[in-house]
């Protein structure tokens, strides 16, 4: 790890840990061009950062192409609120689940947030003009006394400080009964799905009071129920494809075309269990935990607790490629049962070309694997040793055989630290890591990774 | 054996967390409980299969004999009768399958017996089944089985009434679906008993074994995870046991809510006094799911 020689640092290290459990960051995302980066926290606010562009000349400086600036705040807001369900007498938490952004169709960015029950539909827009110069109002707005009048003006637009605005502009509600655990925005940019433990509703984006269930799995006795649903995508070109995992480690892809009601999947994509590694713990260890369709949409990418699979959609009776991504864990799946940990949903994400995958771990650690090569690569986000500039160091868990320096051994995981919410630029090397209530942003500048960090 | 020590300690462990689902914010999270419903059923399967593999085969015939009997006993729940008959099973508890703790938990499930019929330590009693129905699910049916058929079937009637504080089960699903774990042994032991054939005194451990694993095995499919391990113990009435693997993870829910750290005491017999308290409470609740046959769907409907 880095030098951490300042005493002083160690005296304040007990307030740097303490996090607000409002300020997890629950989920991450970047938009369709990358310029904007979304995080949705427990406390059910969501901060926007914007890609600060380099001027051009500074650009030709540096010798580099394209936008090399940081990420600075752009907005910040209250997406939800704690909620309470008075029928079932149940809280519902206010943390954001998810966060989509929509395809850009004019100057305002619009993106999806949801948290257990409820999805909103965010306008982000920049205002740098004002009107000023009214007749009947003054300047704060209040209105004029009509005898002191004696003149009309035409209202003009001055330039202002930048100010960024953000409005709901539309609130899908009572749509679901069970938790959201996912929303995908089509590719028709009409329409987006948001799927619950059982059922999955397809919304159109302008219509709030209706929705279709295109898929439910709920039993008509709740007692025979065996799997629920985990995580739910659009396929990225075809809009009537979508894919959803199970709890039971199944893909399903749909096709809306085949009936109102998909139920039925197209094709079931499964990989028998293997019995020799059969536990107390296989069902957990085996469920899905997030889902996505590479970029081409050739391929699914899935995370269970212990891999991540390579799928061909053409391909159903099993991965193509499979990843471990902590197989050192697999000893251990009892204590992990009992602090909990067992139950972590690691999201996994793709890079731009569909060459790497990259997934979360625990101890700040993420993973990011070559397909073509089959590597995989342990990296860490870890303020003390993520200064700006640094370059990111592969770590090593040590797990038998020759010990080297810096190999962090198994039992001295910190699994309060997991990297559980990431995303990966559409189409440069920049990756956002969330680990608590920080985030980390890495960039691949040619030779050198580097590195910032925002912390709420 | 070892198999066995973790089984249950992971069973344990899950109904913790399902009783703690219940408290968390944000509601009942269906995936968690689904899972830890399946790592339940998982371990009660193999606590099970390890149970089995002690239990001899005299104790499977002895069994068969007394089965004719239990069923006129079926209707003497409400005798308090011979709880006396219950102390001699006590060194008796341990079964072929070794286990510490459900010997300790068979006398202190014996000593229950004798003071439920007073029903005024019903918490004591209470904690007894409860330990038992946790710790280990083969004790109650061992110390039940212990004493003669007549006598086991009183017994158990007698504690499963008290138990549940209430009438006992009219039937045995009922008594299988009482949301309190250690009612539920308790309630189960008495069905089972009820079916069982007449065991003689010098039943062994494993005689009761066997005769719980069949009144396990009657059980009904919503009985709850102490019965299942009690069925494993009984060979024969394997086909019953596969019915207790339906077991519902959210009947577990609505049962346990009430008085579950009793039921996770583990065999050391630690926490007592919240047990006594949290038996208290759960014992009431057992008495109103009593009523409920279908808490898992009317928890999750209403979910």
């Amino acid at each position: 790890m880095g030098e951490d020689t300042e005493s002083s640092k160690v005296n304040h290290s007990f307030l740097r840990d303490y996090v607000t459990e409002a300020d997890v960051i629950s989920t991450v995302e970047f938009n369709h061009t990358g310029d904007l980066l979304a995080t949705g926290d427990k406390g059910g606010r969501v901060v926007v950062f914007q890609r600060e562009t380099v001027p051009k000349g500074e650009l030709e400086q540096v010798g580099e192409t394209g936008e090399s600036g940081e990420y600075n705040v752009y907005s910040t807001f209250q997406s939800h609120e704690p909620d309470f369900d008075y029928l079932k007498s149940l809280e519902i938490e206010e943390k954001i689940n998810k966060i989509r952004w929509l395809p850009q169709q004019n100057a305002a960015h619009f993106l999806l947030s949801t948290n257990d029950k409820t999805i909103k539909l965010w306008k982000v827009s920049e205002r740098d003009k004002q009107p000023e110069g009214y007749n009947l109002k003054d300047e704060e707005g209040r209105v004029k006394d009509i005898s002191t009048v004696t003149s009309l003006q035409v209202p003009v637009l001055r330039p202002t400080d930048l100010m960024v605005e953000v409005r709901p502009r539309r609130v899908f509600s009572n749509g679901h009964t069970y938790h959201v655990n996912s929303i995908s925005v089509n590719s028709d940019g009409e329409t987006y799905l948001s799927a619950d433990d059982l059922r999955i509703n397809m919304w159109h984006l302008g219509i709030t009071d209706r929705s279709f269930n295109i898929v439910d799995i709920k039993p008509a006795n709740m007692e025979e129920l065996t799997e629920v649903i985990t995580a739910a995508e659009f396929h990225p070109h075809h809009c009537h494809l979508f894919v959803y995992s199970s709890s039971k480690g199944s893909l399903r892809l749909c096709d809306m075309r085949a009936s109102a009601l998909c139920d039925k999947h197209t094709k079931l994509f499964e990989e028998p269990e293997d019995p020799g590694s059969r536990s107390f713990f296989s069902e957990i260890v085996s469920s899905v935990s997030d889902v996505k369709f590479s970029h081409n949409g050739r391929y699914l990418l899935t995370r269970d607790y212990l891999t991540a699979k390579v799928w061909d959609l053409h391909m159903e009776k099993g991965p193509v490629e499979t990843y471990q991504v902590h197989d050192y864990l697999r000893t251990k799946l009892c204590s992990l049962y009992e602090n909990d940990c067992i139950f972590d949903k690691f999201e996994c994400v793709w890079n731009s070309s569909d060459s790497v995958i990259m997934t979360g771990a625990y101890n700040s650690f993420f993973r990011m694997f070559d397909r073509e090569t089959g590597r995989g690569v342990t990296l860490e986000a870890w303020r003390e040793t993520s200064k700006p500039r640094a370059v990111l160091r592969t770590r090593r868990i040590y797990t038998g055989g020759k010990r080297r320096r810096g190999d962090v051994g198994v039992d001295s995981l910190d699994f309060t630290k997991k990297i559980l919410h990431m995303a990966w630029h559409p189409e440069e090397n920049i990756i956002a890591i969330a680990s608590t209530n920080n985030l980390y942003i890495f960039q691949d500048r040619s030779l050198n990774a580097c590195a910032h960090t925002h912390t709420h | 054996m070892e198999y066995k020590v973790e089984a249950h300690r992971i069973m344990s462990i899950s109904l913790g967390k399902i009783y703690n689902s219940r408290v968390q914010r944000g509601g009942i999270k269906l995936h968690k409980n689904l899972l830890v419903s399946l790592v339940l059923r998982s371990a009660r399967q193999v606590y099970l299969r390890d149970y089995y593999g002690g239990i001899c085969l005299s104790a499977q015939q002895a069994r068969e004999w007394c089965e004719g009997e239990y069923m006129d006993s079926e209707q003497d729940k409400l005798v308090p009768g011979s709880t006396e008959s219950l102390p001699e099973s006590d060194g008796q508890s341990e079964v072929a399958v070794d286990k510490q703790e459900p010997g300790n938990v068979v006398e202190s499930h014996a000593a229950l017996d004798v003071e439920s019929e007073a029903s005024g330590e019903q918490d004591h009693a209470e904690n007894g089944v409860l330990d038992l129905g946790c710790s280990e699910l083969k004790t109650p049916e061992e110390s039940l089985e212990a004493s003669p058929t007549c006598e086991v079937s009183n017994v158990v009637t007698t504690i499963s009434s008290n138990c549940i504080s209430g009438p006992p089960p009219s039937n045995p699903k009922q008594a299988a679906e009482t949301p309190n774990g250690c009612q539920t042994d308790d309630g189960e032991s008495v069905e089972e008993n009820l079916h069982e054939p007449i065991v003689p005194h010098t039943c062994t451990n494993r005689k009761r074994s066997a005769e719980d694993s069949e009144l396990t095995d009657s059980l009904p499919k919503k009985t709850k995870v102490m019965s299942s391990t009690l069925i494993s113990k009984n060979d024969e009435k394997k086909v019953d046991t596969e019915e207790m693997d339906t077991s519902n993870v959210s009947s577990l829910i609505t049962i346990f809510g009430s008085s579950f750290s009793g039921l996770l005491s583990s065999e050391d017999g630690a926490q007592p006094d919240s047990e006594a308290e949290d038996s208290d409470s759960g014992q009431i609740c057992c008495d109103q799911m009593l009523k409920n046959l279908n808490p898992w769907s009317t928890a999750i409907v209403a979910f």
